[in-house]
């Protein structure tokens, strides 16, 4: 402790001189307390949802002072463990990853922020994934599932008339795409750092693979439906069905190349609808289940998305009102509104939603999700979106062998 | 005692008992001006370095909470980590590659600009863009002009009829690497230029008239005249550049992120992966120790060379 606390009395100092700001004095009254928020941008909406719920916040509250930042799917998460490691923790924190902080001991528990009538609304499903050993430390924002994009024009007019529920439908409607329209991609595969733990979830789900067995609490990486997933994607890739180096190809390009009639088949999340029109594409598309491994069933990859709240001296009652303030009911509708197109965290606001979400809500039940409940999950995580591309060009035994070495030491707490 | 008591006797010599005192005296009295550098150079540098070591022989968690001392484990899951050792082949092709090549591109510019014509004041203008620009713009817009869909090279090359369908240049790591090589030449090349420009400057000008008057070609007063007297800047130069190089981020980061996997990370990059993505933070710290000893080498023998350069002047 003496050590930390001379530290600390270092770093201050420092500070204080760079900036020239020593003997800066205590704020004016003792009730004022800042509050940072860090959020990433769902959609470029959020700047002004923020802007306008704080702007009320404040004036419902003005002993609380809220900084916000937002910034990019990109690059929260590095940004996010980059202030928590330098322990200049944000008081509430949205992000897809929650346990590594709750293992730290540095989130409040829900409870200690919502009432039980406002914590029952909550779906249950999400609530539970929300758990770290058994408690929940944080509350679900929204969640996504996904499902599998084709463009109609291009699928049909190659001969397909019907759209692929399997691995050897997809090889074979891929083939004749690339025989009629030789300028585009059959297939995105975009195994980049940004999302490729999810699109290789979801082929792996279909074919029975996980990263994690719930049954044996054993980490399953290099596991032989793993294994056998990834050499599947490799034929795709050698025979030119997919776009070329999906290694280094991110969601998001894939989502663009899609837009515009470059790539046929994609799998896609719930909001990609509003993307595309966001990037006011022409496409004509469908939606359907994704296609699974001979002998297997169809899955769809639940992701959801957690609020949190980190423990400071102080804070507790600021950062409960700000969290309950945000979920109030016309609150949280227009954050889901801001957001574009997830499917809602709380059992209020999904009896409200779009038909267009309808599809992928009645694909929930059969919905995989990460092992998001372990604290070392993130690092698990990270080492997957890395190398896991890497798997289509090298051997892909070995880059799930290095992965699964990497999880293993982490280990499964 | 005895020196003080014959000093005092003879009564010219306490000014020189005063003179002498004066230089710890002063020390002591400059401390109020350099005190404030001296507090920031061991806030800002010392201070860090100490952390640093201190911190890769302990283990700490992503969330920075402290779990004890490890001693040298971390050093040993690095070397045990079997995507180190790419990585550090490819730093020093990186490093040498870099260094070499813009010192070769700016050896005949430095010459170019040193000679007088019509423009020569644009064209140096022109020279520094490069290095005035800010490195994650200049990289931006290299990723933007080698993007393999939307890219300029690639509409340019699909037009000209050179390429049937786009070339991912920054997806694949043979190709993207010499990219990212090139644009770090590109940045580099300013700098080296006008360093050289100065050596070239500094060459008395009645050396070469000696040496036309003699008959020297023009070649061979560059071999055997200016380009041994440009020997100190030149060292000057690639030792500096060696320094930056190595700890380049940005080029690589906004470029590539040392991807496809860890295929064009060098170990700076490197060790920003280990400590932010993959949470291993151990690791990184210990990669960071060792490429600090790295630059702590070449800084050394920097520090030689101006020195012996200084008293060669």
């Amino acid at each position: 402790m003496k050590k930390l606390s001379a530290r600390r009395v270092a770093t201050v100092a420092a500070i204080g001189l760079t900036l020239g700001l020593v003997g800066a004095t205590a704020p004016a009254r003792a009730a004022d307390i800042t509050i940072k928020v860090l959020t990433p941008n769902y959609t470029d909406n959020m700047a002004a949802y923020y802007a306008d719920l704080e702007k009320r916040f404040m004036a419902d509250n003005p002993g609380i002072k809220v900084e916000h930042e937002n910034v990019s799917w990109d690059e929260i998460l590095v940004k996010g463990r980059t202030l928590i490691s330098t322990k200049s923790y944000p008081d509430i924190l949205n992000l897809n990853t929650f346990s590594e902080f709750a293992a730290e001991d540095l989130l409040y528990k829900a409870s200690d922020l919502f009432d039980t009538n406002v914590l029952s609304d909550f779906v249950t499903a999400f609530r539970n994934n929300s758990k770290y050993n058994g408690v929940e430390y944080a509350v679900p924002d929204l969640a996504s599932a996904r499902m599998f994009f084709y463009n109609k024009q291009v699928l049909y007019s190659s001969g397909v008339s019907k759209v692929p529920t399997t691995w050897a439908e997809v090889t074979a409607a891929a083939k004749k795409i690339k025989r009629k329209y030789p300028k585009i991609y059959p297939i995105a595969l975009p195994l980049g750092p940004e999302e490729a733990q999810g699109e290789f979830q979801i082929w792996a789900g279909g074919n029975g693979g996980r990263y994690f067995d719930e049954a044996t609490k054993k980490w399953v990486i290099n596991s032989k439906a793993n294994v056998n997933t990834l050499k599947f994607l490799t034929s795709l890739v050698k025979a030119k069905l997919t776009q070329p180096n999906p290694a280094a190809t991110n969601r998001t390009d894939a989502f663009k190349l899609f837009s515009q009639g470059k790539v046929a088949m994609i799998n896609a999340s719930v909001f990609f609808p509003s993307t595309l029109k966001d990037y006011k594409s022409k496409v004509d598309y469908g939606i359907a289940p994704f296609p699974h491994a001979p002998g297997k069933s169809s899955i769809t990859l639940g992701v959801q998305d957690y609020f949190m709240a980190f423990k400071k001296p102080g804070n507790q009652d600021a950062v409960k009102k700000y969290l309950n303030f945000l979920y109030s009911p016309s609150n949280y509708a227009a954050f889901l509104k801001a957001c574009g197109g997830f499917i809602p965290a709380t059992k209020s606001a999904s009896a409200a939603v779009d038909s267009s979400l309808l599809p992928f809500i009645k694909e929930l039940p059969k919905a995989i999700f990460y092992p998001g409940t372990l604290g070392a999950w993130g690092t698990v995580a990270g080492a997957i979106t890395t190398q896991i591309g890497g798997g289509v060009t090298k051997n892909p035994k070995k880059v799930l062998d290095a992965i699964q070495a990497k999880a293993v030491k982490a280990g499964v707490k | 005692m005895s020196t003080i008591k014959t000093l005092s006797v003879k009564e010219p010599k306490v000014a020189t008992k005063k003179r002498k005192l004066a230089p710890s005296g002063s020390a002591l009295a400059a401390l109020p001006w350099i005190g404030p550098a001296l507090i920031l150079i061991l806030a800002v540098v010392i201070w860090p370095v100490i952390e640093l070591i201190r911190a890769s022989l302990t283990e700490i968690s992503n969330a920075g909470s402290f779990h004890g001392f490890t001693g040298l484990t971390n050093f040993r899951d690095l070397i045990a980590n079997p995507d180190l050792k790419p990585v550090i082949i490819r730093t020093l092709i990186w490093v040498a590659a870099i260094v070499f090549f813009t010192v070769i591109l700016s050896l005949p510019l430095a010459q170019l600009i040193n000679q007088k014509f019509p423009g020569r004041k644009f064209v140096r203008w022109a020279l520094i863009v490069p290095w005035a620009a800010s490195v994650v713009m200049t990289s931006l817009i290299w990723k933007w002009i080698l993007n393999a869909y939307s890219g300029e090279l690639n509409l340019t090359l699909d037009q000209l009829g050179l390429i049937k369908e786009p070339v991912d240049w920054m997806g694949d790591p043979k190709t993207s690497f010499y990219f990212l090589i090139w644009v770090a030449v590109f940045v580099s090349i300013p700098f080296t230029t006008f360093v050289l420009l100065a050596g070239l400057q500094s060459v008395p000008h009645d050396i070469l008239e000696a040496a036309w008057v003699d008959g020297a070609t023009s070649w061979q007063t560059y071999r055997r005249i200016i380009f041994p007297l440009l020997r100190s800047s030149l060292l000057i130069a690639t030792i500096i550049n060696l320094i930056n190089v190595f700890n380049s981020f940005p080029i690589i980061w906004v470029m590539t992120k040392g991807g496809p996997g860890y295929d064009t990370d060098t170990t700076t990059t490197f060790a920003y992966k280990l400590a932010f993505i993959e949470s291993n933070m151990g690791q990184s710290t210990a990669l960071g120790v060792i490429n600090f000893l790295f630059i702590l080498i070449i800084v050394g023998f920097y520090l030689r060379v101006t020195k012996a350069t200084r008293t060669e002047l």
